[in-house]
């Protein structure tokens, strides 16, 4: 049956030719606007990502590394306690507001505030270490090249973050911000331009384990307690971006994209095959004159489609890394994500869709009657 | 010495009726049509356009039910089966050729006779292939086994059409109309393979042409006019065999 299909679509393969382009631009659409939004959403987890902590403990119930809430000061020492733990430290982070200079407006900023010292665990690791001296000073900050305009200011340039006064003293470049530009500083200034940071309370506590692979150990042992929530590293960031993804606009209107490239595969699919089973109805039909059963040439159609989904997706994967290099050459960002099982997903989805438009397909062979042969 | 098949009726429609439409539209094609076909015998149903020679094709061979009468067919009751009953019995015992060849334009002359027998029978590609090849060969169509129907003139398309209907060796054959698109000298090998699939092989083979130079190639003739049998011819060997016969 194979054989016969794979003949039969390589023969007549200008007939095919739209069935193909369909499956292979859908698996297309649904890799690139997965990989996208993944990518994109890795933004979200940047701080996890590019950081040395093997265990997060946030307030309870967080949901993403952005949403945390103020968690008792003495949850330093539950974590030290632990002697898996090698070290711990405090971490600040959460929106504030950037006024801009010369009342230039104001921005939604991430203002981030970690230890600064070399062997840090929070400080984001594209901080040299003269940036890191730069920023022991109180009221300074430090933000990303790209961010510049967004912020209203340059190099040595002052503004107020929650009102309070700072000074950008330095500029990174590579770390690209989704909801709000990130604002990079010490714990002092971080507790300054946060002013839901009572007192000594942290955002975060991180951990580093002697061995990383202790971490999930720990993280259930922290987690014995209701007032906090702990996590591996792994864990945070896809929980970050899982948030971002699934609890925002973003991903229904992924959702709907992919569905949409979906059914016009599915369609154009379906009626490709339509056609080319149309076109040889007087062929199938001398086989059930013959006494072939239906099934066998249902069997031909189903597997038509099996190949065209197949060849299809053979075409549009390599298009995929091609636009996403593209696409990353173009804004110069790695933006465009895609994993293996993200690649694997969007193929079986599209053989599914390629499968199903084969099964829809097989309406014509209603119309197949072997007396219309004779006159 | 007079084989039982020869004179037993292989096939045999008792009182067959068949009308298209209905009301004021209704056009009745057969009227109370009998008519007996003995294996080994290749019997040429003549008769002019919508006189209902293909009708009756379709009728007797399980592809068209008839309004009333049967169709006993190597003693079964051939409508009184189950559609699928119906399709296992033409599996097994029917070959058909048409006017149109049908032929997959995809396929080479072999694989269009492999395919039958691989979903026909279930064969392995082994076995498909030695009797493809077998038929062919028989056909005189040997060296042309790997071509396409684009690169065969229609003679020889018409001949893989036998071969696509003789490769299951069916106990009865029906053709129509299957010289209508050739020339004679290529008409006159196709009726020729058909009465070798009659007389050597025994076979029931019914042909259904208008083509008059058919009727020296044949063993048996019946004329068919709007919708009724009017005149059956036998030629003498067979007439006289079957007198002696009975």
């Amino acid at each position: 049956m194979t054989s016969y299909s794979l003949i039969t679509l390589w023969y007549e393969r200008q007939r095919y030719v739209p069935g193909v382009l369909a499956v292979g631009f859908s698996a297309l659409l649904i890799a690139l606007q997965c990989g996208l939004l993944l990518g994109l959403f890795s933004i979200t987890s940047i701080p996890i990502d590019h950081t040395q902590a093997d265990v997060w403990m946030g307030a309870p119930a967080v949901s993403s590394v952005d949403l945390g809430r103020p968690i008792p000061e003495g949850t330093l020492a539950r974590m030290g306690a632990l002697p898996e733990i090698e070290r711990c430290e405090f971490y600040l982070q959460g929106f504030a507001f950037w006024n801009k200079p010369n009342n230039g407006g104001s921005e939604l900023c991430m203002v981030i505030g970690s230890n600064l010292s070399p062997d840090s665990l929070g400080k984001i690791d594209k901080l040299t270490p003269e940036q890191c001296g730069l920023l022991a000073e109180e009221g300074t900050v430090i933000i990303d090249k790209s961010d510049e305009k967004k912020l209203g200011v340059e190099l040595e340039k002052k503004a107020e973050i929650s009102g309070y006064p700072v000074r950008v003293v330095s500029t990174t470049r590579g770390l690209p911000s989704l909801a709000g530009p990130y604002v990079l500083c010490s714990i002092a200034t971080a507790r300054k331009c946060l002013p839901v940071q009572k007192d000594q309370t942290p955002t975060y506590v991180l951990g580093r384990c002697r061995n990383p692979q202790d971490a999930p150990k720990v993280v259930k042992q922290l987690n014995q307690y209701k007032d906090v929530l702990a996590f591996t590293k792994e864990e945070f960031s896809l929980r970050t971006r899982l948030h971002w993804l699934l609890r925002t606009k973003a991903g229904i209107a992924l959702g709907y994209a992919a569905a949409l490239g979906l059914l016009v595969g599915a369609v154009v699919t379906s009626q490709t095959l339509y056609a080319a089973t149309v076109a040889s109805l007087r062929e199938y039909a001398v086989l059930r004159a013959l006494g072939i059963p239906r099934w066998r040439i249902a069997g031909m159609v189903v597997s038509e489609s099996f190949w065209i989904g197949i060849i299809g997706i053979a075409l549009a994967l390599p298009a995929t890394y091609g636009l996403a290099w593209a696409v990353e050459s173009c804004i110069r960002v790695a933006i465009v994500s895609l994993p293996w099982w993200l690649l694997s997903s969007a193929a079986a989805v599209t053989l599914v869709m390629a499968l199903v438009s084969g099964l829809f397909a097989l309406r014509s062979l209603r119309q197949i009657e072997p007396a219309m042969l004779l006159r | 010495m007079i084989s039982d098949s020869l004179v037993m009726p292989i096939l045999q429609g008792i009182h067959l009726s068949r009308s298209f439409g209905q009301g004021e539209t209704k056009t009745t094609v057969l009227y109370d049509v009998s008519i007996e076909l003995f294996a080994g015998q290749i019997t040429l149903l003549m008769g002019p356009s919508g006189s209902g020679k293909s009708t009756l094709l379709a009728v007797l061979s399980g592809l068209l039910r008839p309004d009333s009468g049967t169709v006993m067919a190597l003693g079964h009751d051939l409508w009184a089966l189950s559609d699928l009953e119906r399709e296992r019995f033409r599996l097994r015992h029917c070959g058909f050729i048409f006017q149109g060849y049908n032929l997959f334009n995809a396929l080479t002359a072999r694989q269009q006779l492999e395919m039958v027998v691989r979903w026909g029978e279930g064969a392995s590609a082994r076995e498909a292939r030695r009797r493809a090849e077998e038929m062919l060969d028989l056909l005189g169509l040997a060296k042309k086994a790997h071509l396409r129907p684009s690169e065969l003139s229609g003679g020889e398309k018409q001949r893989v059409a036998i071969g696509r209907a003789l490769i299951k060796e069916p106990n009865l054959c029906f053709a129509d109309e299957p010289t209508s698109a050739l020339d004679w000298k290529a008409g006159q090998q196709v009726i020729e393979l058909l009465r070798s699939a009659a007389h050597d092989r025994g076979a029931m083979v019914l042909v259904v042409a208008h083509d008059a130079r058919i009727i020296e190639h044949v063993d048996r003739v019946i004329h068919m006019e709007d919708g009724r049998l009017w005149q059956q011819e036998e030629s003498e060997p067979v007439l006289h065999t079957i007198k002696q016969a009975r």
